[in-house]
């Protein structure tokens, strides 16, 4: 019953008519490049050296894509990508919110201390040598996928985007729960983790897509190219001669405008697929049905 | 009509952060005050994993910091390498361009921090209007998915908008002509570099900010949507008087962790997008590419860390100030 | 529900725990294995390198004992990944360096394992007859020689590839003087259209004009190419030293912009800017974009370099987007190949043999034994019948897209060949150019000045140098207001200080001389 009084009002409120047009506004402004990049990943070499985009994919060409599929081990990439997302993504959640959960109760003597702890790697950094050194000569991470999700395992701006969501919780619930004699864990796992499913679909996607873009941590620490993840694969595959002129200028003919655009599309499209998935949970109302249940 | 649908609001508001509700607590930490801390010690554990984790990866490195004092050395590596005392330090300082360069840095933070912020409510308040289940789900995809387009493929975009393949004018210069407005050669002007810039960031990061923002808002109890709605509220008063207010916890983390770092220049973008192109510089040089700019020939690990360190004690105490702030005026939302 | 925390628990904390254990572990176990080198490479791995890799380590093996790892590291992260590698103490054996990448920084700190005492020993005599003693001299930094140089020719010059079928089309069929090139420009621009007459990208910067001993568009240097310019660092402030300076032992540096023909060639380079010659956004152009126009029949000239893999980059490229398109490549001086240009002679890629590296030996024999014919064509060719068959003695015709990075390791004049794809303009340069007594040997030619005492200076001046000169090189801004920008930020940036440390150390290289 309740939703229906978000839908109650009549259809034609200027607001929600505004906010048709505003979100159709922005919708087309942040699609319009994507179709931009789509067509002319298919869209022949020629055609865009001429005007560097092309609205349909004419003259039809699969060059990018046949270069990409041609290198070695994309299967393989995404693997490893997928490992790197799935468990980078699981390990980052538990961490995270056991320790938000913690920062957001307010304990004395822990949770401020907690807090300031959390935040400081935001803004002190050690450098890259140090993370070098600690993941490739104590850790001996080197050519591992953990050494790509390790160093990124906890970020402090989502730690606190969610601390902020369980600060939010109607404490009336927790409260009667510790009532009924409910210890602090229980209440975490059973009331606190199910209440907050929107945060946890949005901060878990965040690092979904943090891991799935990751390359630099990958440049740094795998070597191995059977084990690259996908934007390392697909960086590689664009040789970078040009990272000086001094260099002589061989190296294979690739169709370097198509070829960026349709590497955009691969990587792209397995999150774009997935967020549907992470969508749903903070689309509607699912606060709503937890709490009065 | 609407002091009522106000008054619930608030009253909500007020109930649902914890910490603005002492008075049921109070008694009951007076009560079992035995259980209570044994039980804060238990759900501590929770955050042990994290704990760990920041001590070793984090804090661990942070020994790194040192090589700001010291004369870098590859051979001798950062612990084996001479002091220098603050000679590292000297030189941004000396240069002539710091002012400007800093001032850049703030100016760009402020705008992008603030132009994704609103964007970012407006976009959540918007979409949580609409009501077509399909649509809404398209639309949240679509808005969110520039943030996975990479800055060298929106470096390309911008250029084939504003400059043209080989420098032939662009989209926009085109449209210009169209309008029989004068063409701007837009790689060589500074002037509407900012704006520019920002746009980018809006693009980029407005559905994610939205999304966040979604977030919080889906977790607003129903009640207060109904006091408001049984009291004759439109839809854009609820929007302003109970989504946006219910807001404001987020905006302020999100204020607030973005303060820290208004003196790290966004240098993924601004590289990607700018380049070495010198003519923009004037309204488009921050730290970061000023230091790359300088350093990435000699290497220096040492001076790389020194203005590292300096961006993080200004960013520390911006921040301790904003969390004083915060704590003063709305102490419910302060983070730290 | 409680078995579940308990796991959650367990994973979080036993991962924690497992890497601070981890933490406390020695880190003795990464020295290296003896009989297999680690060798970093720049780039990617070749298409079907496994196949060579292995014939390679098989017969490497039975030759020598011992077998390589090679590594290869991506572009983007090439010098800051072997920097860190360095600086790790880890125990690779060789990797690609350069004064345009770390290698003074490296030398000075002693991470690199000094050659010329290995090579004069007289163990590796293949190696030693690739190297001519020329090479060997000039690439001695203050008398010591720190890497195995990787050249495929004697001398390097910067200079044009143009579309030959348009100066056909336009009427200018042979090109031999810079006049006549800016002609063929003109015309290009003015007979066909939707092609830019000359194709410039955004890492080309001071190559446009500063000469070295040439300025791509700087007409006075194809008349005069004898002077050399020197920096502190890669891309910062440029100073020319006395042209008599090896007769008056004084080397005199000036700033770049009092080398005569300068201001004119920045002026001409803005004419070319404003009328629509040069590309206008070369500024912001990447070089993979810029090839690729070039490729793609949108330029009508391109930067080539005397390396002689100009016409078979191009080549396939313009074939497949232009039929009946033609490459030449051209070299405007005014003396023809008998102007005897200047040259340092240093190379611009090294093989440096990591000091801590396992063994600088077995690193020496590999380069050795990579200096045999049938063994270099291997590695840098890939397997014959395969990837590439023989024309000839010098010359090969690919088969495949195997791309191995040759000058990060076995580039060797006398053994390098050539595409069958090379024009035949581009084949005539790359013959004169592998001649030593083509050129002038500058007098300051083994000087490598040490950024130390002025590094601060000169990195503010490098930051300077990017904002007031690129713009100028590229002719985007006017040249009088510009260069006055220019000259008061490097001022600004401590040009005294910088230009009298120049001197000194000059001064000095000139004595000991």
């Amino acid at each position: 019953m309740s939703t229906d009084i978000r839908r109650r009002r009549a259809p034609l409120e200027p607001f929600t008519v505004v906010s048709i047009i505003g979100v159709s506004l922005f919708m087309l402004i942040s699609i319009a490049p994507l179709w931009l990049i789509l067509s002319g990943s298919f869209t022949a070499e020629s055609k865009l050296s001429e005007t560097g985009y092309s609205l349909f994919p004419h003259p039809f060409s699969l060059d990018a894509y046949r270069t990409i599929l041609a290198g070695p081990t994309v299967v393989d990439a995404y693997i490893a990508s997928g490992f790197i997302t799935i468990v980078g993504t699981a390990l980052a959640l538990a961490c995270t919110s056991g320790l938000a959960w913690v920062i957001a109760r307010r304990l004395p003597m822990i949770s401020r201390p907690l807090a300031v702890l959390t935040y400081l790697p935001m803004l002190f950094t050690g450098g890259l040598v140090p993370l070098y050194l600690l993941v490739t000569q104590y850790l001996h991470l080197a050519n591992s996928w953990f050494a790509v999700i390790l160093p990124l395992l906890v970020a402090p701006f989502l730690v606190f985007i969610q601390v902020g969501a369980f600060r939010q919780l109607p404490e009336s619930v927790l409260e009667s729960a510790r009532i009924d004699g409910a210890s602090e864990l229980r209440i975490f796992w059973r009331i606190g983790l199910p209440l907050s499913k929107p945060i946890l679909a949005v901060v878990g996607l965040f690092y979904a897509v943090n891991f799935w873009n990751e390359w630099f941590t990958a440049l740094l620490f795998i070597s191995d190219i059977d084990k690259f993840p996908l934007p390392l694969l697909l960086q590689n595959l664009i040789a970078n001669v040009s990272a000086s002129t001094m260099l002589p200028t061989s190296g294979q003919a690739v169709p370097v405008y198509q070829l960026r655009l349709a590497l955009t599309v691969v990587t792209i499209g397995p999150i774009l697929l997935a967020y549907p998935f992470a969508q749903r949970y903070f689309v509607k109302g699912i606060t709503l049905g937890a709490t009065k249940g | 009509m609407t002091e009522i649908g106000t008054a619930a609001a608030e009253r909500s508001v007020s109930s649902t952060p914890p910490a603005a509700a002492p008075a049921p607590a109070k008694p009951e930490r007076t009560r079992r005050p035995a259980g209570r801390v044994q039980s804060s010690l238990g759900v501590s554990l929770l955050a042990v994993p994290a704990l760990l984790y920041l001590i070793v990866f984090h804090y661990l490195p942070m020994a790194g910091l040192v090589v700001a004092f010291k004369e870098f050395d590859i051979s001798q590596g950062i612990f084996g390498s001479p002091w220098s005392g603050l000679d590292n330090f000297r030189y941004f300082f000396s240069s002539g361009d710091a002012g400007r360069i800093l001032l850049n840095t703030i100016f760009l933070n402020v705008l992008f921090l603030a132009a994704t912020l609103a964007a970012g409510v407006t976009l959540a308040l918007m979409l949580n209007e609409i009501r077509g289940r399909f649509f809404k789900r398209i639309a949240q995809s679509a808005v969110f998915f520039p943030y996975f387009v990479s800055p060298i493929v929106i470096s390309i975009i911008l250029q084939v908008l504003l400059a043209g393949v080989g420098g032939s004018g662009g989209l926009v210069n085109d449209a210009l002509l169209g309008l029989g407005l004068p063409q701007v050669s837009w790689y060589t002007e500074p002037g509407p570099w900012p704006w520019i810039l920002t746009f980018v960031k809006v693009w980029q990061l407005g559905g994610y900010m939205s999304v966040i923002f979604l977030a919080a808002i889906t977790s607003i109890p129903e009640e207060v949507y109904e006091a408001g709605a049984i009291d004759g509220a439109s839809r854009a008063q609820l929007a302003w008087r109970v989504t946006l207010p219910m807001l404001r916890p987020t905006a302020a983390i999100l204020l607030v962790l973005g303060v820290g770092r208004i003196f790290y220049g966004d240098f993924g973008t601004i590289y990607a997008i700018v380049g070495d192109n010198g003519t923009l510089f004037p309204s488009t040089d921050v730290i970061d590419t000023y230091v790359f700019r300088s350093l990435r020939q000699l290497g220096d690990f040492g001076t790389t860390a020194a203005v590292g360190l300096f961006q993080s004690v200004v960013g520390f105490v911006l921040v301790t100030i904003a969390v004083l702030i915060q704590r003063r005026y709305s102490k419910e939302n302060s983070i730290l | 529900m409680p078995i579940s925390r308990r796991n959650l628990l367990a994973a979080g904390g036993g991962l924690s725990v497992a890497a601070f254990l981890a933490a406390c572990g020695d880190s003795s176990d990464s020295a290296a294995k003896a009989d297999k080198l680690t060798v970093l490479l720049p780039g990617n791995t070749p298409t079907g390198f496994a196949d060579v890799l292995a014939k390679v380590n098989t017969k490497l093996k039975a030759d020598r004992g011992f077998t390589i790892d090679p590594q290869f590291i991506a572009w983007t992260n090439y010098g800051n990944q072997t920097l860190l590698k360095f600086t790790a103490g880890e125990k690779f054996d060789t990797a690609l360096q350069a004064r345009w990448l770390n290698m003074i920084q490296l030398v000075a700190s002693k991470s690199v394992a000094p050659v010329n005492d290995l090579l004069a020993g007289g163990k590796y005599p293949n190696l030693s007859k690739t190297l001519d003693s020329r090479l060997i001299e000039n690439n001695k930094w203050s008398g010591t020689l720190y890497g195995i140089p990787q050249v495929n020719s004697a001398a390097r010059l910067q200079h044009f590839v143009i579309r030959q079928d348009l100066a056909d089309k336009v009427g200018v069929s042979t090109i031999a003087d810079y006049a006549t090139l800016e002609k063929f420009w003109y015309d290009v621009k003015q007979k066909v259209p939707g092609v830019t007459p000359m194709g410039l990208n955004s890492n080309m910067t001071n190559l446009i004009v500063v000469p070295n001993p040439i300025g791509l568009l700087n007409p006075w240097t194809w008349e005069n190419p004898h002077t050399i310019t020197q920096s502190f660092s890669g891309n910062s402030m440029y100073f020319a030293f006395a042209a008599d300076a090896a007769t008056t032992k004084a080397s005199r540096p000036i700033p770049f912009w009092d080398i005569p023909g300068m201001v004119d060639a920045l002026r001409t380079v803005r004419k070319y800017y404003l009328d629509g010659i040069i590309n206008k956004d070369a500024l912001n152009v990447d070089a993979d974009t810029q090839k690729s126009l070039f490729g793609n029949g949108k330029q009508a000239t391109a930067w080539a370099m005397t390396d002689g893999t100009s016409s078979s980059f191009y080549g396939p490229l313009l074939q497949k987007s232009t039929p009946g398109a033609a490459l030449a490549n051209v070299i405007p001086l005014t003396g023809g190949k008998a102007s005897k240009p200047s040259q340092t002679f240093q190379a611009e890629n090294f093989v440096v043999l990591n000091a801590k590296g396992a063994s600088n030996d077995k690193a020496m024999q590999l380069e050795d034994w990579l200096s045999i014919r049938e063994n270099h064509d291997l590695l840098s060719y890939g397997i014959e019948g395969r990837d590439w068959n023989p024309v000839g003695d010098d010359t090969l015709e690919q088969l495949t897209d195997y791309n191995f990075p040759g000058f990060a390791l076995s580039w060797r004049a006398s053994l390098e060949r050539k595409s069958k794809l090379i024009s035949e303009t581009e084949a005539d340069w790359f013959a004169w150019a592998g001649d030593y007594d083509n050129f002038t040997t500058d007098t300051f030619a083994g000087f490598i000045p040490d950024v130390t005492p002025v590094k601060r200076e000169d990195a503010q001046m490098a930051a300077a140098f990017t904002q007031y000169a690129n713009p100028l090189f590229f002719g985007a801004v006017d040249v009088d207001k510009g260069l006055d920008k220019l000259k008061a930020a490097i001022d600004n940036a401590g040009l005294a200080k910088v230009q009298a440390e120049l001197e000194k150390q000059a001064d000095a290289y000139l004595k000991a001389k």
